[in-house]
């Protein structure tokens, strides 16, 4: 993106310390996005080897957000960052939390994962869980993908994503229930099913904040809070 | 913001707590039983290239500099920070004895330069001072040509043997001064003519061309506009993988940006000494924090 | 009921008096630079009405026979002879066959005085350089008497006004106009002779020399002295109480009358040391102690000026103090000493009044050749001729008052030009 221009500073250590928030934060994003990638594919392959491994990731997720939150606060204390530098910093700061979140989901979706496999198959329920997994995946990757390019149409598209997410989310839910009604005997994996698909629907909206993050910084302007078509009209102005 | 309030200075956040105890308290009615004896943080480093022990600095019978011991370690930014009038430039100047030509201005303690002191009538102030060089507040290039201004350290201290040697040693400078680019074209014509930050550059460049190991730069920046003082902020921290650099600045956020220790003055007893990123996030004592985040000074 | 005013209606009410006051102000300044351009210009032209026709001579050409009988020379390669030769018979000779006329001893006299008593000095000349002339003819030109030369000048057609000049003169010299045979030209006897009893014959020169000794060695003396003693002062003397009484004596030293001095070189140079006296070199001693409190305050202003900005960087690089002070702070403050020293030079060089206490007001004819030879100067000259009664001294006075003008403004142009070249180069 043209104003954004990292590498222009007179200082040649603040470049440093902005392209080195912003290259940490994209490695955060990248483990992030592997550990939904592999909580997915434990729950749809019952395969709790991959479920514990996304679990431990977790650590390393953590170690980084502290990390990337220490350097935010070094060129914070120590540069005084104005304008888009600031909203670099800022966007940086808020999206780890976000991607820290992701995180846990992904890890509470090992857990169900674990917990499925350990009582066995079940073909119901796991289309739903693939469909939006896939979509949520997308959302995942497109939004951090806006930030690596500081893409303002990308991240209006991640947050149409999310509406489309919301919507299927909530189709799935009314199909759990339906088979809960046939089958009171499935309510336990069906509750385990559902809360996956909350975890997935939490990512979406996470993802979303991403984006939202991602038009701030290059736009300067906030569409928190305010309804797709509002966002869109706002972040092309 | 009661400055006599004895609360534990790690908890800053005990500042401004109770709006009770805030008063307009701009000037310095702090008590010295505030001021530690010996500086909180880390004052001394080991195999430092400077050490100052029991530094004591008086103006006739005024005393400006109470007991100060510090140490500056090898090829290190050093910052110095503090109200004005807190003593920070006079310590500066008593590094390269630049105070021996203030009358009455007295130097007591123990200044050491690669654990050789400076008040040592074996070492000539002459060469003390080619060894630290200094950079002053002003830009003060003499009124002669760029490449005479450059020249004449190296000149008077025969450094350089001939025409081409001498004209080797004013470009290395400028150009480590960032500033041979500039001024490659015209350096028969007066210093005086570039701009202030061009100026304040060919200082520098002046003061490296006699390779000095500790180079003192007293508020380098404040005759500067923003653009020109950042030029000089990352010429210093190019600087500072050859020389030692200590600088006394009015702005807490040029020590935060170019220095990798910051000490902080007060009432001419250094307080803290610490990494800077320390000092500007969590500092140890409280007449810090005070001072850093805008409460007095 | 009282009216509230606002703010700007009270400072409007009080502008119109600001601004007359200010008028007021400017115009005081006008008024009184006029004024001093007045006088200024009410002197110059005073002095060079009086004294421009110093500038121009008037001669009279007759044919000269240098009959060596009447000369009394016998062998022309005898200098001796050639000096104490009776050129006056040969000139009287001369007018005699001019005007045949003339009968009478009174009537002769008057004849005889139409050209000066010094002719003679021309004809020995004349024959010194070529001994051939020995009884040739020829047309010789013969500086006129002063008083001739004052009647020629200003009272042609006014010969009641000026009872110097006698009725039959006024008859003769027209008949010479008419002839072609009175001639006006420049004087170059003014600006090349010494001092002499006849004005016709007097000049500068010697005085000038005078002047020029007396301040080379004032400026050689002066000069490095006070430097040094101002650099001394400004950079390297402590400040305590002897050098505050050293300071506080100087400036008081600026403001002793010049006439002390004079007694100050009598009693010193010449009566305890023996320093001839009436001599430039002793002059020079006199006008150093006159000057010198002048250049070292103006030195160590224009050391004062350089600044400390600059002294800081010499020091930080590592110059020693004495580096500094040549490299850096002599340059920088030499425009200023220079134009300090210049003042001094012009002030001395109009000073009369010490020289005349250690004899400088002395008869010179002779030009003197070295700083130990009697001497007068510029001003004691002018204040020596003012003092003669010859009416044509006054012309010269004024004359001479105009060349002393003239090598002042002359010195003070010169101390602005270097001012601003030496500048320049910063």
């Amino acid at each position: 993106m043209d104003n954004m221009n990292l590498d222009q500073h007179i200082s040649q250590r603040f470049n440093q310390d902005l392209e080195e928030i912003r290259s940490d934060l994209l490695e955060m994003g990248g483990i992030v996005e592997n550990q939904v990638v592999d909580a997915i594919a434990a729950l749809m392959d019952a395969d709790s080897e991959k479920a514990s491994k996304v679990l431990k990731t977790e650590d390393k997720v953590d170690i980084k957000e502290k990390s990337i939150d220490e350097e935010c606060t070094q060129i914070l204390a120590r540069r005084q960052p104005a304008a888009s530098d600031l909203r670099l910093v800022l966007a940086v700061s808020k999206t780890i939390l976000d991607l820290e979140r992701i995180g846990d989901e992904a890890a509470k979706i090992a857990r169900y994962a674990i917990e499925l496999s350990e009582e066995g198959e079940s073909p119901r329920g796991y289309i739903e869980i693939r469909h939006i997994g896939n979509c949520v995946h997308k959302m995942l990757h497109d939004a951090l993908d806006a930030f690596a390019r500081f893409d303002v149409e990308q991240a209006i598209k991640v947050v149409k994503q999310d509406k489309s997410v919301d919507q299927d989310y909530a189709t799935a839910i009314r199909e759990m229930i339906t088979y809960m009604f046939e089958d009171p005997h499935s309510i336990t994996r069906m509750m385990n099913i559902i809360w996956a698909l909350r975890a997935l629907e939490r990512i979406g909206d996470h993802g979303r904040n991403i984006a939202e993050q991602v038009i701030y910084l290059v736009k300067g302007k906030d569409v928190r809070h305010i309804s797709y078509k509002e966002v869109k009209e706002k972040a092309r102005s | 913001m009661s400055l006599t309030d004895t609360a534990d200075a790690s908890t800053g956040l005990a500042f401004g707590d109770e709006p009770s105890t805030v008063q307009e308290n701009s000037s310095m009615d702090v008590s010295t039983s505030d001021i530690p004896e010996t500086a909180v943080g880390q004052p001394l480093v080991s195999d430092p290239k400077m050490t100052m022990r029991n530094v004591d600095v008086f103006y006739g019978e005024k005393q400006a500099i109470f007991k100060v011991n510090l140490d500056i370690a090898r090829n290190e930014v050093i910052a110095m920070i503090g109200p004005s009038g807190c003593g920070k430039s006079t310590f500066l100047r008593c590094l390269n004895r630049m105070n021996d030509t203030i009358v009455d201005c007295r130097v007591g303690g123990q200044i050491e330069l690669d654990e050789n002191s400076i008040f040592d009538a074996k070492l000539d102030v002459v060469s003390l001072r080619a060894r630290v060089g200094m950079v002053f507040q002003k830009p003060n290039p003499f009124p002669k040509s760029i490449y005479e201004n450059v020249a004449y350290g190296p000149k008077i201290h025969g450094l350089a043997s001939g025409r081409t040697e001498l004209d080797e040693i004013v470009e290395t400078s400028l150009q480590k001064a960032g500033l041979w680019d500039e001024v490659k074209d015209r350096l028969q014509e007066p210093g005086t003519g570039l701009s202030g930050g061009q100026q304040q550059r060919l200082c520098i460049a002046r003061a490296i061309a006699v390779s000095p190991e500790v180079i003192l730069m007293d508020e380098p920046c404040s005759a500067l506009d923003p653009i020109a003082t950042a030029k000089i902020e990352e010429l210093i921290a190019e600087l500072s993988e050859n020389f030692t650099i200590a600088i006394v600045t009015h702005s807490m956020q040029q020590a935060a940006r170019v220095s990798d220790r910051t000490a902080y003055f007060h009432l001419g007893y250094l307080v803290e000494v610490n990494d800077t990123e320390t000092v500007f996030t969590n500092p140890s004592h409280r007449l810090t924090e005070a001072y850093i985040t805008g409460r007095f000074g | 009921m009282s009216e509230v005013k606002s703010t700007i209606e009270k400072v409007n009410a009080g502008l119109g008096k600001r601004y007359r006051s200010e008028k007021m102000f400017q115009w005081f300044g006008i008024i009184s630079i006029c004024f001093g351009l007045l006088c200024v210009l009410a002197l110059f032209f005073d002095i060079i009405g009086k004294g421009h026709s110093a500038f121009k001579h008037h001669s009279i050409e007759i044919p000269i026979m240098f009959d060596a009988d009447k000369l009394g020379i016998t062998d022309i390669n005898d200098t001796k002879q050639i000096y104490s030769a009776n050129y006056d018979g040969v000139i009287k000779a001369s007018l005699r066959e001019l005007f045949p006329n003339v009968s009478g001893r009174t009537e002769k006299r008057k004849l005889y005085k139409l050209v000066s008593n010094g002719s003679y000095l021309t004809l020995q000349k004349m024959l010194l350089e070529d001994p051939s002339l020995l009884n040739q003819t020829t047309e010789v030109q013969l500086i006129t008497d002063d008083d001739i030369d004052t009647y020629l000048k200003h009272f042609v057609g006014k010969e009641s006004e000026f009872e110097r000049i006698h009725a039959e003169q006024v008859e003769w010299l027209a008949t010479l106009r008419e002839e072609g045979r009175l001639i006006s030209h420049f004087n170059t006897v003014f600006f090349q002779a010494g001092d002499s009893r006849e004005p016709e014959q007097a000049g500068i020169f010697a005085a000038l020399m005078g002047s020029f000794y007396t301040l080379i060695v004032t400026l050689c003396l002066s000069f490095p002295i006070a430097v040094a003693a101002a650099v001394y002062l400004e950079e390297f003397a402590p400040k305590n109480k002897w050098t505050d009484l050293i300071e506080v004596n100087i400036n008081n030293l600026a403001a002793v009358p010049s006439i002390i001095f004079g007694l100050l070189g009598l009693a010193i140079f010449i009566s305890f040391f023996g320093v001839p006296r009436s001599t430039p070199l002793v002059g020079g001693f006199v006008l150093t102690l006159m000057t010198l409190p002048t250049i070292i305050i103006s030195s160590r202003a224009a050391i004062k000026s350089v600044p400390p900005s600059i002294r800081e960087a010499a020091l930080g690089i590592g110059a020693s103090r004495m580096q500094m002070v040549t490299h850096h702070v002599l340059p920088l403050s030499l425009p200023g000493m220079l134009t300090g020293t210049i003042i001094g030079m012009a002030q001395a060089l109009g000073e009369t009044a010490p020289l005349l206490m250690i004899g400088m007001i002395a008869f010179i004819v002779d030009i003197p050749g070295s700083v130990t030879d009697p001497a007068t100067v510029l001003p004691v000259q002018i204040f020596l001729w003012s003092d003669s009664p010859e009416r044509a001294f006054t012309e010269k006075t004024s004359a001479a008052i105009m060349v002393l003008l003239a090598f002042l403004i002359a010195m003070n142009a010169f101390a602005i030009y270097m001012r601003k070249r030496l500048e320049k180069r910063w």
